[in-house]
């Protein structure tokens, strides 16, 4: 009896060996025929609110949102308008406080664990696309219609798009004590430097963050133009090496000049460095804004980037730009839901709020108009500099570490501003460390 | 040449003195700086000053309520959960390190020297690839996110330190097992009544060390608990007040949470530094 | 020199020939670990050789009871009468071929490729839906948690059968099995070592042995940021990562950076153990010297530093080295003079010296609380033959104090060794590796391999290559730390106080 079971059971194990090795074979052959079923049919969406219809047959929906801290209250308070909207539906959204700059960390840690709808920057989005773990936007049609150009060409990745557009603002700007540095003097480097060295205060950056230092290279025409087709090497604009060489090397004469007044440090301490009276100007992040103007009061000045004297000729400094999206967990198990409440959550009345509410610049064409916009120094100053700015988006991740060393190398004691060489080996070496060459 | 003799030695101690003197002062420096600043009520993340200028204790109160900012930081919670971590895995760590060097130290068996060198060596690679492993070893079992799944990485790999309490029971004489052997003492008897009641200052320091565990690490305890913030421990807290988003709001903050960490760890280790000293000598020198 | 010879040197005299025969044992011990590795190597596969030797006789010479528990797990321990263990046998087998049939096996096929099925979207109206694929990652967890059953159930097998014939000849010989009582007696007494190890074996066993082993085979995959599960597949690629560390001609920049990576890491390594481990006992004898007051009180100001975590302290220290930091400030109020140094930020040389002082300021706690004890503990006629030879404080110090220290806790110093190498907090905390240098691969000057390491995985998610450093700054420390063990003093005289 005994030797029958044994033998049963060991023919249930070969027979669950075959079945498990040749299982997938079906799944491949589905595989194959993927990708030629979408099309893009019209959408009828109503306002904010897509149709019900695109629910499908999903229901009992519980969705997880992703948004930054001081979003969160807003966040759920939409959220609660768009259950109340679909009220045939039973629906309940967490919103969970998660901030962005990991957002794309723990998606690639365990999608399954993560949100179901998320906020990211755009240079997170080759990652998430690459590890799979984010999901095509549905109705590319009306977002694409509602949301500027760039913010949805920097969302696009081999002609699809990933994100539902959320903000436009994701840069940096000059912010200064305008008891220190004047309107005008804003508007050039050189100005800004001489102002705060008269004042005896400092003007901070984070020179040796590549995402700062980045401007060095870009203001000389050293630009980001996308990927190679291997998918990871960094490509470069076409750009005149001696005008890159000079720039470099202005830009390292004014940090010589300027010795004691620039420093290079965390840009949390610039809106630090204006609360106790040490900070006259600094780049900071679009980001920090609020708290900029809260230690600066009625002083508070923003305005894009200066300009930079480069061999007798005044150049606007050129800045890394990126947006902001809501994203799709590829594995929720609310495909439709998670759609419908992405879009919702970047449409014209949500951004409006966000925009009323925590200043956040919108990407949506009407709101872009709005006065909340047009009258805010912040958002004014933002949107100066996304003219002259090269966008986020397709950077490689061996991008920022020599681009850093790029700054920390200008601002070193031991540079050499003068050594048109040393400055050429440099930027040569930059280049070739970005794209992982040699 | 008696008295100069006694005046060298007056002229030698002074400079120990004031060597110990210098050298305190550099080595206590850094925290009387945090607990100063940690009271600090104007300025945001550093001021170019040495004292603050206004003293206040509203970074306490902020952060044990929770206001101050607009980030979602529960601090007392962390506290309590990093407590309760460290208490259970320091209680699983030290029984598993005195069951290995019990095992390693008093008993006789095949292959024992093989597996004191592979556990020596086990603990020597560097960990970062494993911790997604272990993420997922963990989320099979359904405890990512747990304080469970904490108390479990902490306290896994303690059995693998078990050199310096190895090192301790070694020296405790086997004349005693022995005795007790004639008397008709099992060796689970032995290690009960015999070798734990000797073994106070490696249990004290075994205990310590694994109690500190939690209160350190910052990253794989961020790996698995991902987005709970409510299972956070204040290591993985106090890291998130440095992010990006809340460094201006928070750092004073982090000044008083990173003081209120090290207070009881202080106590606890200033109430047993004797153990410890005598359990690390005495495991350490054979060890 | 003969044993008499050696018997008529003083204390003195004799330490110093010890201590120098250790040091000249070294290449011989070197040696004598790599034939002794050698020797366990061919003493395993004989083992295994032997071991289905007598699988094979066991079961030619066994009864039908015997010969059915090759099957059947425990069939023969149950036939004998000893129902525990067979009833034990026998459900360990049910849940390895349940967990076999619902689990292993479907990623166990996967391993030899690590998945084929890939990841695709297809539009369901105009929802996009992703279906997922395989995971390359979870196949080879999985495969590897399958393997550890599958070998720990083979050793349940070959032990199950091995009980079976053993049983059967105690029958033939008219005796009795044991009963379950007399078993658990014995389990804590004679086998209390399985009773204590197996607890702590499993969990290490599952949390870091397991977690260690993928580790370990991901270095041979190309596992990296363009394949990333679960929306690509990874596979197996085989000695490329380590090839691209040593290839000077194709991946120069690699190859030079684990070059140079490794020597500082060395060199950090030699430095921070040694300056912490001298200056450290120079605290602890002035500390400990003969009328000095207050002794527990300055132990315990320099130890409070152990009690505040350490990411803590180093961050604050960090902040206090920036240009604007305390330190600078300081400075300026005693010079009065703005002073802006940028501490760790300007050269290697002083990043790397400011990181080395720091790691004093850790570490040195640490060794005055283990040396206090051990001092006190040196043979006072090793002091006074010196005396009597005329030799001064200094000479005592430096030709009985240091050496004895050094001597005596050779163990202690690999750990510190060891763990220098592995030393991440301080580095990563300190400078994030910085200085910064376009001569290196994601890397700075003062990057050590393990904060190479995390930055390759953190930051630019090449696992593969992380990996394949880690099994080599593993196998260096394993080497080192084999070899000083089993000729250290302790391991030898394991036995000294019995």
């Amino acid at each position: 009896m005994k030797k029958i079971i044994a033998i049963l059971l060991a023919g249930m194990m070969t027979a669950t060996a075959f079945a498990g090795c040749s299982g997938s074979s079906e799944s491949e052959a589905a595989g194959e025929t993927s990708g030629d079923s979408g099309s893009s049919t019209e959408v009828s969406v109503d306002g904010s609110f897509p149709d019900v219809s695109y629910f499908g047959d999903e229901d009992n929906i519980t969705l997880k949102v992703w948004a930054p801290d001081d979003a969160v209250s807003l966040f759920k308070e939409q959220c609660q308008t768009f259950i109340d909207h679909y009220s045939e539906k039973t629906i309940s959204i967490e919103v969970v406080a998660q901030t962005e700059a990991t957002a794309a960390t723990q998606m690639l840690n365990d999608a399954e664990a993560a949100a179901d709808v998320f906020c990211f920057p755009s240079d997170q989005l080759n990652k998430l696309v690459d590890a799979g773990v984010i999901s095509p936007v549905a109705f590319t049609d009306a977002v694409t219609e509602n949301n500027s150009e760039e913010t949805v060409s920097a969302g696009t990745l081999n002609d699809t798009l990933y994100g539902y557009p959320e903000t436009n603002d994701n840069g940096y700007y000059l912010v200064y004590d305008t008891s220190v540095v004047s309107g005008e003097q804003a508007e050039t480097l050189e100005g800004v430097l001489q102002a705060c060295e008269d004042a005896g205060k400092k003007f901070i950056m984070n020179a040796g963050d590549g995402y700062y230092a980045c401007t060095f290279a870009f203001t000389g025409g050293v630009t980001v133009d996308g990927l190679e087709d291997d998918g990871i090497t960094q490509k470069f604009a076409d750009y005149d090496e001696d005008e890159a060489v000079a720039t470099l090397q202005a830009f390292a004469q004014l940090f010589q000049d300027y010795k004691s007044t620039f420093q290079s440090l965390d840009i949390s301490n610039i809106a630090s460095g204006f609360d106790s009276g040490t900070c006259g100007a600094g780049i900071d992040g679009s980001w920090n804004a609020t708290t900029d103007q809260e230690a600066l009061g009625d002083n508070f000045g923003a305005s894009k980037l200066p300009t930079i004297n480069v061999n007798g000729e005044d150049k606007q400094l050129i800045s890394m730009f990126g947006y902001k999206y809501v994203g799709v967990n590829g594995s929720t198990d609310f495909a439709a839901a998670s759609q419908i409440l992405a879009y919702y959550l970047t449409s014209e009345e949500c951004q409006q709020q966000r925009a009323e509410e925590l200043g956040w610049g919108p990407s949506n064409k009407v709101v872009q108009e709005s006065s909340v916009v047009t009258d805010s120094v912040v958002l004014s100053a933002v949107n100066a500099q996304a003219a002259n700015a090269c966008v986020q988006v397709n950077i490689s991740s061996t991008f920022w570490d020599p681009m850093g060393n790029l700054g920390n190398k200008l601002i070193a004691d031991d540079c050499d501003p003068t050594d048109t060489e040393t400055m050429k080996k440099l930027l040569e070496d930059t280049i070739a460390n970005v794209r992982d060459e040699g | 040449m008696i008295k100069s003799y006694k005046l060298k030695r007056h002229i030698a101690n002074f400079f120990c003195y004031l060597f110990l003197i210098v050298m305190g002062v550099i080595w206590i420096s850094p925290f009387v700086y945090l607990v100063m600043h940690s009271f600090r009520g104007e300025g945001m993340v550093t001021v170019d000053y040495l004292v603050p200028h206004e003293w206040t204790l509203q970074n306490y109160i902020d952060l044990f309520t929770g206001s101050g900012g607009s980030a979602s930081l529960n601090f007392p919670r962390w506290f309590m959960n990093t407590f309760i971590v460290a208490c259970f895995s320091c209680v699983i760590s030290t029984i598993s390190v005195l069951m290995v060097s019990y095992a390693f130290s008093r008993l006789r068996f095949k292959s024992r020297k093989k597996f004191m060198n592979i556990g020596m060596i086990l603990g020597m690679f560097p960990g970062f690839m494993t911790m997604i492993a272990i993420y997922y070893l963990l989320k099979a079992m359904g405890l990512t996110q747990t304080l469970v799944a904490l108390v479990i990485c902490y306290s896994a790999g303690a059995g693998l330190g078990f050199q310096i309490s190895k090192g301790f029971f070694d020296t405790i004489p086997r004349a005693l097992d022995e005795a007790a052997t004639i008397d008709g003492a099992t060796k689970n008897q032995i290690f009960w009544k015999i070798i734990l009641p000797m073994s106070k200052p490696i249990i004290v320091y075994t205990v310590l060390t694994s109690f500190i565990g939690p209160w350190t690490d910052f990253i794989l305890a961020k790996i698995i608990m991902g987005d709970n913030r409510d299972n956070y421990t204040v290591a993985i807290g106090l890291q998130l007040m440095l992010d990006n988003d809340f460094k201006n709001t928070y750092y004073k903050q982090f000044l008083a949470g990173s003081v209120v960490v090290a207070v009881p760890i202080t106590i606890l280790f200033l109430a047993m530094q004797r153990y410890y000293v005598e359990g690390v000598t005495a495991g350490g020198v054979k060890g | 020199m003969t044993y008499v010879e050696y018997k008529q040197l003083n204390p003195f005299q004799r330490f110093a020939h010890d201590f120098k025969k250790f040091f000249v044992n070294i290449p011989h011990a070197l040696a004598k670990f790599f034939k002794a590795f050698g020797r366990g190597f061919v003493k395993f596969f004989v083992g295994i050789g032997k071991g289905f030797r007598n699988y094979g006789t066991n079961f030619v010479k066994g009864d039908w009871a015997t010969k059915l528990s090759y099957i059947i797990f425990g069939f023969g321990d149950f036939h004998k009468g000893k129902y525990y263990k067979g009833i034990l046998y026998f459900l360990t087998e049910v849940l390895y071929i349940l967990y076999m049939i619902f689990f292993g096996w479907g990623y166990l096929c996967k391993f030899p490729t690590l998945g084929t099925v890939e990841t695709y979207t297809y539009m369901d109206g105009i929802i996009p839906k992703t279906v997922y694929g395989d995971n390359s990652m979870l196949i080879l967890l999985y495969s590897v948690l399958t393997i550890v059953i599958t070998v720990a159930m083979l050793a349940m097998y070959i032990s199950n059968t091995k009980d079976a014939y053993k049983m059967e000849q105690l029958r033939a010989e008219g005796k009795t099995p044991t009963s379950f009582k007399t078993d658990i007696k014995e389990f804590m007494d004679g086998k209390y070592h399985i009773t204590m190890l197996s607890f702590p074996v499993l969990l290490i066993g599952i949390f870091n042995i397991l977690p260690l082993i993928f580790m370990i085979l991901i270095a041979f995959t190309n596992y990296d940021k363009t394949h990333m599960p679960p929306g690509t597949l990874f596979t197996w690629i085989g000695l490329d990562n380590f090839t691209s560390l040593f290839d000077v001609v194709n991946s120069s920049k690699r190859a030079t950076t684990f070059i140079k990576l490794t020597e500082w890491t060395l060199v950090w390594a030699v430095l921070a153990t040694f300056s912490n481990y001298i200056l450290g006992m120079v605290f602890a004898l002035i500390i400990n010297k003969k009328g000095i007051k207050f002794k527990s009180f300055w132990r315990t100001l320099f130890v409070i530093s152990v009690a505040v975590p350490q990411f803590v302290s180093l961050l604050l220290i960090n902040q206090m080295l920036q240009v604007n930091g305390a330190f600078n400030v300081l400075l300026s109020n005693i010079t009065g003079q703005d002073i802006q140094i940028q501490w760790l930020n300007s050269t290697p040389l002083m990043a790397r010296a400011v990181v080395l002082i720091v790691n004093l300021w850790v570490g040195i706690p640490y060794t005055i609380l283990s040396m206090s004890g051990i001092l006190m503990n040196i043979p006072e006629d090793l002091y006074e033959s010196a005396r009597i030879d005329g030799a001064g404080p200094v000479r005592t110090f430096t030709s009985i104090t240091l050496p004895y220290m050094i001597f005596v806790t050779t163990p202690q110093l690999i750990t510190q060794f060891v763990g220098n190498i592995n030393n991440f907090n301080v580095i990563y905390l300190l400078t994030n590796g910085g200085p910064t240098t376009e001569n290196y691969y994601q890397a700075g000057y003062t990057d050590i391999l393990v904060t190479w390491l995390f930055s390759l995985t953190m930051d630019s998610q090449d696992y593969g290559l992380a990996a394949a450093i880690g099994i080599l700054v593993f196998i260096v420390c394993a080497t080192i730390s084999l070899i000083v063990y089993n000729n250290s003093k302790s391991m030898k005289d394991e036995e000294a106080f019995s």
